[in-house]
């Protein structure tokens, strides 16, 4: 069983000594386990610990914070006096830093069946080695890399005005890829499916199918064309739909870019931003999605509304941003782990699903793109203009309302705000999913989000590719 | 610590032992318009592999206490033990020794006073806001790294290191009349003196006003010119990988069999330089401690030579180059340590000249999307301008650059600049390729 190392309410008595007017303290314990075979060989099995308190004060009107995983009085000690000394080096704001909270006292965790660290290494290691083996379907296939990747996590978070919130979150996962070869060019495909579940996820699954179909497709997208450049009308399936969405759209709606007038949403409250087929939430729990259901300032992260009906309703804050914006805290102060500050992040951040199948989608496109993320790269935005880029798989072309021949190396770009303008119709196959080995970035901390949706049909996308 | 370490693995069982352990002390402020954030994290790591045979295990703790040395010892050896026997195991690193390089440790960054550093950015911004009315801070951080590592196994003595990190980055927004754009400006380096925080926050703000009118043109395919910490970062995404000695193992390189090959242009020279007087990745002992130096990696368009860690050299039966690369949480693998573009001796100027219809590019996104299997290489131009009888003229955006990478090796690029710069550790000139494919309206 975890045992919390360090005295909690020490740490906060002793900063109110030394004159602050708040403090909070968060420990965090995380163990971890990794192991990767490549091309039938085991190259890494390894476990980490990772514990640590950071601690936050406010002094003299100023917010200052400092952490340590040497969790000695003497270093916790020191560390106060490091939050102290950065809380003193900022001028003091004139309005009131933080919005007000509920004070929670709770303990929760996901209900879960087997503890991975409980599972034998060899059995794990047996999984992986199978699953990679599985994946040598055919002599095109040069190279597969599987991965099992199993986490648990505690935070235990405290403030000097009372609050006691504990949260558990378990997190496994089971990622491949291969990469295929065929007249002397090279196409990488890597997939993965994650779940905040125990070692039951793990073993239900069937990964050495799941790491063959992958083989597969890699076969198929080595022999594929490029994708012709331009801007056309696409569908856009679940997985896109939420990175794009995850990227794009919400880190505009982070309270902080809002507040420091660095989002292209700022000021657009109330106003029509996208088409009405459009609905978007952000919530702290989901199934299949991230587990998050209390933030890292010991908020409650319930279902924020975005937009409803293409209509901008709401913003994802901390208690800081929620204080300069006048709104109340959404439960989405989040860090990546005790040595960072918890900033606006989102949880689970998703569109609502529609009434039109796949087949509608597609059928109302004479010559465009079924935009795919299996093989993708990943994304990036400038979050001042709302210009989005992501590296998607191997996609489809769509050729008189019909799904046709593969093509790769896609890249799909534009501005978002444009982008939601010419949303025309919104699927029914709804997914939300997270990820033990992907995070998303922001000012240098990674965090774990869930994001997804239903497929959606956009009028207008522009797609990098190349001719030939 | 790290010797303890190996040592109550021994102990405990293990044929052999090696430890890694890391110290650090980071200063960072985060800075808008309007508000700043300030932390101070102190982190400690161990790294312990252990070798039992031929079958290794390791185990990591952000611990470091004795006891916690005992039981570090008997997970990663529990790990071992669980696994299969890796043939190719040849043990660790067995030459821990250390090169000598200059200006990668600044002792002054520890003791810098946090009011003095937020008064300097308070002036920075002002400059920044002092450029134009049109013109404001958005975002902006100061980072400040102060970090210590020691290697030690059972094949010979531990080693410790120093080394420091500045690095600053300073965006700017402008708005006019309905129109919005930003600009950035950074700088990454081992010495504070080399952070000059208003000269940042002028360029960010000139940057972003001049994009006002940035629009989206019409495609096609045209010459292009990268600025050179563009092209430092493309370098590192395209060529990082397929020079790695284990991916080239895993068959993941297309650039496997090539060595001693021409695979560029007999213009183009890159090295690995770990030695390279004050490199962002440079380091008097990789994270094995086998000692740094230069690899030759294209000379003269002819691929030399792999980086190597010393597992991957032991495979190939060959010297590791010193390039192995970890935190204390994960085993070492091959990366690059400074990754060299050799500059030409034209100025970034006369390659605009020479161009009579173009396209300058200034900064991009997504360039770390560009596939290094496949060569595929793209980036999203967040600003550059078009090139018309040689001078900059129309500023663009949102823009999608697509070209192969070892095609413009080949033959695509023209010129190289004199201007080196660097992207963290990889370092390039201006670059003129010679034609790209770009994506428009």
């Amino acid at each position: 069983m975890i045992l919390i190392e360090i005295d909690l309410d020490r740490v906060l008595d002793h900063a109110l000594g030394l004159g602050v007017t708040y403090a909070d303290v968060r420990y965090q314990r995380r163990d971890s386990e990794q192991i990767q075979v490549e091309n039938g060989v085991l190259k890494n099995h390894s476990s980490q610990t990772l514990s640590g308190a950071g601690i936050r004060v406010v002094y003299g009107g100023s917010l200052g914070f400092a952490s340590t995983s040497d969790l000695s009085w003497k270093s916790l000690e020191a560390t106060i006096e490091y939050a102290l000394k950065g809380a003193r080096s900022m001028s003091s704001p004139e309005e009131e830093l933080l919005r007000e909270l509920k004070v929670n006292t709770v303990d929760v965790r996901l209900p879960t069946k087997t503890d991975p660290f409980d599972v034998p290494p060899e059995e794990k290691v047996g999984l992986v080695l199978d699953a990679n083996k599985a994946a040598l379907t055919s002599e095109a296939v040069k190279s597969r890399i599987s991965r099992l990747g199993l986490v648990n996590n505690l935070t235990v978070f405290k403030s000097s005005d009372g609050a006691d919130v504990r949260v558990r979150t378990p997190l496994v996962g089971f990622g491949h890829s291969s990469v295929a070869e065929a007249e002397g060019v090279k196409e990488v495909i890597g997939d993965s499916r994650s779940m905040c579940a125990g070692y039951e996820f793990i073993a239900h699954e069937d990964w050495n199918e799941f790491s063959a179909d992958i083989s597969r497709f890699a076969e198929e997208a080595v022999r594929a064309k490029h994708a012709p450049p331009g801007t056309y009308p696409v569908v856009i399936e679940q997985d896109v739909v939420g990175l794009v969405l995850h990227e794009a759209l919400g880190h505009a709606c982070e309270g902080d870019a809002v507040a420091n007038n660095a989002s292209v949403l700022a000021g657009k409250l109330g106003s029509q931003v996208a088409t009405e087929q459009v609905t978007i939430v952000d919530e702290g729990v989901v199934q299949n999605g991230l587990y998050h259901p209390y933030d890292d300032e010991g908020a409650e992260k319930g279902r924020t509304t975005i937009i409803e009906d293409g209509v901008l309703k709401g913003f994802l804050t901390d208690r800081r941003s929620a204080q300069k914006l006048g709104m109340n805290t959404t439960g989405n102060g989040r860090s990546q782990d005790f040595e960072n500050v918890p900033i606006v992040r989102q949880t689970n951040y998703y569109m609502m699903p529609g009434d039109q199948s796949l087949e509608e989608l597609v059928e109302g496109i004479d010559h465009g793109l079924l935009v795919q993320m299996r093989g993708g790269r990943g994304g990036q935005v400038d979050p001042g203009m709302g210009t989005f880029t992501f590296g998607v798989g191997p996609s489809r072309i769509i050729r008189g309302g019909e799904l046709q021949e593969l093509v790769r190396g896609v890249v799909i770009s534009g501005s978002v705000l444009d982008t939601l303008k010419t949303v025309d119709a919104v699927g029914k196959d709804f997914k939300v999913k997270t990820s033990i080995f992907g995070g998303c970035g922001k000012m240098g901390q990674q965090v774990k989000t869930g994001m997804g949706g239903p497929p959606v049909r956009v009028q207008r996308m522009t797609v990098g590719g190349r001719r030939g | 610590m790290a010797e303890r370490a190996v040592e109550a693995a021994l102990k405990a069982g293990a044929t052999e032992a090696e430890a890694f352990t890391q110290r650090s002390r980071l200063l960072q402020i985060d800075f808008t318009d309007t508000d700043k954030r300030i932390r101070t994290t102190q982190s400690t790591g161990l790294g312990l592999r252990v070798a039992a045979g031929k079958r290794v295990g390791m185990y990591s703790t952000s611990i470091l206490s004795e006891s916690e040395l005992g039981q570090a010892a008997e997970k990663a050896l529990g790990i071992a033990r669980a696994a299969p026997e890796d043939p190719d195991w040849r043990g660790f690193n067995k030459r821990l020794e250390r090169s000598s390089i200059q200006r990668i440790y600044d002792p002054s960054i520890s003791g810098l006073d946090y009011t003095d550093l937020v008064g300097r950015i308070d002036v920075a911004l002002d400059v920044l806001r002092g450029y134009s009315e049109k013109v404001k801070p958005s975002e902006g951080t100061l980072g400040l790294v102060d970090a210590t590592a020691t290697v030690a196994n059972s094949q010979g003595e531990g080693m410790e290191r120093k080394g420091t990190g500045a690095m600053a980055y300073f965006y700017a927004k402008a708005e006019d009349e309905g129109r919005e754009s930003t600009g950035i400006e950074f700088v990454e380096s081992r010495l504070w003196e080399d952070v000059n925080l208003d000269g940042l926050a002028l360029g960010a703000a000139e940057k972003a006003v001049r994009f006002l009118d940035a629009r989206q043109m019409k495609g096609g395919e045209m010459p292009v010119v990268i600025r050179n910490k563009v092209f430092a970062s493309i370098l590192g995404v395209m060529l990082g990988p397929p020079i790695n000695a284990d991916v080239v193992q895993k068959g993941a390189s297309v650039l496997a069999d090539k060595r001693g090959t021409q695979i560029a242009h007999e213009g183009i020279t890159v090295v690995d330089d770990g030695v390279m007087r004050g490199g962002m990745g440079s380091s008097v002992f990789d994270d094995e401690g086998h000692p740094t130096q230069t690899t030759p990696i294209i000379s003269e368009g002819v691929l030399e030579n792999f980086i190597y860690d010393s597992y991957t050299a032991q495979k190939d039966k060959v010297e590791s180059t010193g390039n192995a690369s970890r935190s204390y949480q994960s085993p070492p693998r091959p990366s690059t340590s400074n990754l060299i573009l050799e500059a030409g001796t034209a100025t970034p100027e006369e390659l605009i000249t020479d161009t009579r219809r173009g396209l300058y590019v200034e900064t991009v996104i997504g360039e770390w999307l560009s596939n290094p299997v496949s060569g595929e290489l793209n980036a999203t131009i967040t600003q550059g301008y078009l090139i018309e009888g040689g001078e900059l003229t129309q500023p663009v955006k949102g823009m999608v650059l697509a070209g192969n990478w070892y095609t413009l090796l080949q033959e695509g690029i023209e010129a190289l600049a004199s201007d080196t710069a660097n992207s963290g550790s990889n370092y390039s000139p201006t670059v003129k390729a010679r034609k790209l494919s770009i994506a428009g309206e």
